[in-house]
């Protein structure tokens, strides 16, 4: 850590997400005994309860831009960064992407019963690869988890903190230019901080995005250029990692002390002070395909964008051969990004 | 306004204009043309995890591979005791022991296809939390995971067939049992799609599934015929409707007693197994948004 490198320059918007909401329904058991009549009522007329996960979400990342994610638990974070990755559906609201997300969960063990090293080939597989470009990454992932001869051990037997190292290997193999990481690497040791660390500026060097969804104040402040405070279901700060880190420690320690009083006037003066993003996505219809652009018609005949050619002695950006950048996002159509912070008064309900 | 904002308040209030290639609403379904081409780029993928699939079973066990040979030997005595020795189901079959094994067999293909599809999203979740690529390669990885199961089975029921009396009649029809195979893979795979999507939305199903399956096994003239047992003409019919039925028909007629099967018997196995397949596959790719969220 220490010394920050040098900082690449922010590029056009890479993640937009605009007015997001998002609501689980959950089956709450009525307290009142346990007995065999009551949960079979709980059952079959139990309560069905909205939870809330995200009220009206609105940011653009971009190119270059790491942000970080804080705030307390079921604040709707790690809801945030699924919707972002696609593996759900927001209830309201679009999230457009330029590129496919990849999303580093806790849930680290992919096929508990295989062998680390046949799980990063299951992985790149499943990311889309030959067996080909596979084989060719396996031996960067291997150095990069830094796991050893544990590489050959079913996964498994293997600690949240190796599994999420090889999680995060397999990730960086496929150069996402979108990498979303939910605490997985909190459990990581030094020297996996250390090669993490280096992993994601030459992402962000490369024009990527990382968000960080972490506890830690002070891992935000030292890794992240940009934080966001989330609390119940809103970003309430959206701003510099430093200044943004430093309020919610100070928030989370008074909450953690039991000084509700104080707390509480922090959070209200966060929430006057703090400003969120203010998105809007415009779909020009000057842009529309109608009229015949003679570059798109061959670039994107059915509205796709063309799958990432390989094989192909096509020198990667990074000008190391044998990665590849897998891809499954659809595109849609010409679509300008207003984007402006806003006092997040000004948005109360 | 707040002044620690690294977004520049000059370049926000102009609209960003993004090229068209550029943004892409993430997590919506691919369509149907880019959806199969991706599930193409995946057919890798799908032939590893079924290989890891057996071998992660296979590891489990102390005799590990082996039980892919016991499992179908063991299963076929057990209902020769029950149904050829007791039960005596056999009479007024020709060669019943080789009756008995293709139907036990093959059937139990389907059936593991079947039972393997309901849950295959939910044991897939890691994977699809992990990665993004077409769901429909999980329902999929189950049934090639089966079918590549189904080699040693194979060997084992001609090994049967070979030793055991008496002698079946070989005639050229026996490559008659590729095309059906063809037809009962693709059925149990539309089959697997089909139940993949209603286990995700009802989990409850699982266990119906396994009922039903049992049910099925009966009715499809596995260890008895169903001419001599079925006196209701209509009840008949319907049993006869069972595309298993066919299957297992066909593959007696090939194998066991070297005849022609009727004109209608093909046409059904070919009928069920595009209906099933083509329909289980577009069932399956309308709920592909939804396979993330936690049912």
């Amino acid at each position: 850590m220490g010394e920050q490198p040098e900082r690449p320059q922010i590029g056009g918007p890479a993640v937009v997400v605009e007015d997001v909401s998002m609501s689980y329904t959950v089956r709450t058991s009525a307290p009142g005994g346990r007995g065999l009549a009551v949960r079979a009522r709980n059952r079959l007329f139990g309560k069905r309860e909205k939870v809330e996960a995200l009220r009206g979400v609105s940011l653009v990342a971009r190119q270059g831009e790491f942000v970080g994610v804080i705030g307390a638990n079921g604040s709707g974070k790690s809801t945030l960064l699924r919707l972002i990755a696609g593996v759900e559906r927001p209830d309201n609201g679009r999230i457009l992407a330029r590129r496919q997300p990849t999303l580093l969960g806790v849930n680290a063990a992919l096929q508990p019963a295989l062998s680390g090293s046949a799980n990063v080939r299951l992985g790149c597989l499943a990311m889309g690869m030959s067996p080909r470009q596979a084989a060719s990454v396996h031996e960067e992932v291997v150095r990069l988890s830094a796991l050893g001869d544990a590489i050959n051990r079913p996964m498994g037997g293997y600690s949240s903190g190796m599994a999420s190292r090889l999680r995060f290997a397999i990730a960086v193999a496929a150069r996402p230019k979108i990498l979303l990481i939910d605490e997985a690497l909190s459990t990581g040791d030094a020297t996996f901080a250390q090669r993490s660390e280096e992993a994601m500026d030459a992402m962000l060097a490369e024009a990527g995005t990382v968000f960080l969804v972490n506890h830690a104040a002070k891992v935000i402040q030292e890794l992240c250029t940009r934080a966001i405070w989330m609390h119940a279901g809103r970003i309430i700060m959206d701003g510099d990692a430093e200044t943004v880190a430093e309020k919610y420690r100070w928030w989370s320690w008074n909450v953690a002390k039991g000084e509700t009083e104080v707390a509480n006037k922090l959070l209200t003066q966060a929430v006057d002070e703090g400003s969120m993003q203010e998105v809007r996505v415009v779909e020009d219809p000057a842009f529309e395909r109608k009229s015949p652009r003679h570059a798109a018609r061959n670039r994107y005949t059915n509205g796709y964008r063309p799958a990432a050619v390989w094989p192909g002695p096509t020198p990667t950006p990074s000008g190391k051969p044998g990665f590849v950048e897998t891809d499954i996002l659809p595109v849609i159509s010409e679509v300008s990004v207003h984007g402006q912070p806003r006092s997040a008064t000004s948005r109360e309900r | 306004m707040s002044t620690t904002h690294t977004f520049d308040p000059e370049t926000a209030r102009n609209a960003v204009s993004v090229p068209s290639w550029a943004l892409g609403p993430v997590g919506s379904r691919l369509p149907l043309g880019t959806y199969i081409e991706q599930l193409w780029k995946r057919r890798h993928f799908v032939l590893a995890e079924s290989r890891s699939k057996i071998a992660g079973t296979a590891n489990r066990n102390l005799l590990g591979y082996g039980w892919l040979i016991l499992n179908p030997l063991l299963n076929g005595l057990g209902f020769y005791v029950v149904f050829g020795v007791i039960l005596q189901t056999s009479r007024g079959i020709e060669n019943f022991v080789g009756y008995l094994v293709i139907g036990v067999f093959f059937f139990q293909l389907s059936m593991r296809c079947v039972t393997g599809g309901t849950q295959a999203i939910r044991n897939g979740r890691p994977m699809i939390r992990a990665f993004a690529f077409p769901r429909a390669a999980l329902p999929l990885t189950v049934v090639v995971r089966e079918v590549l199961n189904f080699v040693p089975t194979f060997a084992v029921l001609i090994a049967v067939l070979a030793v055991l009396p008496p002698a079946e009649n070989i005639t050229w029809r026996v490559i008659l049992i590729v095309p059906a195979f063809i037809c009962q893979t693709l059925f149990a795979l539309g089959c697997a799609f089909f139940l993949a999507r209603l286990g995700h939305i009802l989990p409850d199903i699982s266990n119906l599934v396994n009922v039903l399956a049992r049910f099925w096994l009966y009715a499809s003239g596995v260890f008895f015929s169903i001419d001599r047992f079925v006196d209701h003409p209509a009840l008949q019919t319907v049993m006869k409707m069972n595309p298993m039925y066919s299957y297992l028909h066909l593959y007696r007629d090939a194998l066991l007693y070297g005849v022609d099967s009727p004109v209608w018997m093909w046409l059904l196995a070919v009928g069920w197994a595009f209906v099933f397949v083509i329909f289980g596959f577009l069932f399956f790719y309308r709920g592909e948004e939804s396979y993330g969220r936690a049912a």
